[in-house]
């Protein structure tokens, strides 16, 4: 499905991958979500593996995105994980993280699985 | 007989001479700097040397303006004296005896020079103002090799250190330990955390146990690093398993108020390690 700067692709039964591209807008975030959320809900999602293989710096507005969209999955009951955190965003994160995030995080799918 | 002439005549008649064959005469100052008790060189190899520099010299004085130290032919003279330091220097030479040869060098050229043309250049006030400037220029190209020669080694010396500092270790497929040892301060916990983080990347670790026994003390910057630390592993989607808390550290962290809820913690590195392979499905029995 397409969303624009966004890559929602399904990869086995209820589980979606969703890949960000570099034109993704996050000041579009709420007509964002409620895209994913539809797309997700019509698939009777159970999973939503956000790749952040190509986000080498995560900042406090690109956190609150991930925050947000988290939370939403939570309130349609998706388990959100984020995969492949690359070492500098991991470590810009961590510099500013207060608690722990709504999300849950995996080296990649295989290493949730 | 040596011909009378006066100081920029002399240096016009530098200029215009065609040398070669002085190789020899310049070999003495090599031998003695260079072949004495440190065997930095062989007699062969300060005959080569010789024969460069010779060259590099005719090169220079034949050159359009033999007083332009920007020309090509000074900047190769310069390069041939600055890689001859790092040689040196790498064989276990001072930059001392590089400088008394390039000293040394200087008067055998002039002594050479006059017995060739046949004018006594060491009598003119112009020439020797000449080869003194360049060769002032020079043993600054020397001590300027010097100094990169030493600037790199520390910086290989401190990257050894840095690297034996943090001994990451991948003890079992997806398994890292991390001893911690001595002192943590910020740029440490920096170097720590940069490393580990890439070391997760690369070997895609699972698990890692950082293990704080030679952790004597710990004080509020360091507790925050140290969590930290957690909490950039776990965001990476390792496990992150802390072991070997001294009882001060534990009563340290509570008056510190760190809340360790998301944190697995675990007595000694062998239990660290037990949880990491549990957490795996592996089963170690004795």
């Amino acid at each position: 499905m397409s969303i624009p700067g966004l890559h929602l692709t399904q990869i086995g039964r209820g589980d979606f991958l969703l890949d960000p591209s570099k034109s993704l807008n996050t000041r579009n975030s709420g007509q964002l979500i409620e895209a994913i959320a539809a797309r997700l809900l019509q698939a009777h999602a159970v999973r939503l593996y956000y790749d952040l293989s190509d986000q080498s710096l995560i900042d406090p507005v690109y956190y609150a995105w991930l925050d947000m969209l988290a939370r939403a999955m939570q309130a349609i009951n998706v388990r959100m994980i984020c995969i492949q955190m690359q070492p500098t965003a991991a470590f810009a994160l961590s510099r500013f993280l207060q608690e722990k995030p709504q999300f849950e995080t995996a080296l990649d799918i295989d290493g949730w699985r | 007989m040596v011909a009378r002439k006066s100081g920029s005549e002399k240096l016009k008649g530098l200029f215009g001479l065609k040398i070669s064959g002085i190789a020899p005469e310049l070999e003495a100052s090599g031998i003695k700097y260079f072949c004495g008790d440190q065997r930095l060189m062989d007699p062969e190899e300060v005959a080569d040397i010789s024969l460069e520099f010779e060259s590099l010299v005719v090169s220079l004085l034949g050159s359009k303006d033999p007083t332009d130290l920007q020309s090509p032919e000074f900047h190769a003279l310069e390069f041939f004296f600055g890689s001859l330091s790092q040689q040196v220097l790498m064989r276990g030479g001072h930059v001392e005896d590089v400088v008394r040869y390039t000293q040394s060098l200087q008067l055998g050229l002039i002594d050479a020079l006059s017995k060739a043309s046949g004018i006594a250049f060491s009598e003119s006030r112009t020439v020797l103002l000449y080869f003194t400037g360049i060769f002032n220029e020079l043993i600054m190209a020397v001590f300027r090799a010097y100094l990169e020669e030493r600037e790199s080694t520390m910086q290989a010396q401190q990257a050894e250190i840095r690297e034996t500092a943090t001994p990451i270790t991948e003890i079992w497929d997806g398994v890292l330990t991390l001893p911690i040892i001595g002192t943590l301060d910020s740029s440490r916990t920096m170097l720590v955390m940069e490393a580990l983080l890439n070391r997760i990347a690369k070997d895609h670790a699972k698990a890692v146990v950082m293990d704080l026994t030679g952790v004597k003390s710990i004080d509020s910057q360091v507790s925050h690093h140290l969590i930290q630390m957690v909490r950039a592993v776990q965001l990476m989607g390792s496990d992150a398993i802390i072991t070997g808390i001294h009882p001060e550290i534990a009563r340290a962290l509570v008056s510190l108020n760190i809340d360790f809820n998301n944190i697995t913690t675990r007595a000694s590195m062998s239990d660290g390690l037990k949880e990491a392979f549990s957490r795996m499905g592996i089963t170690v029995s004795h």
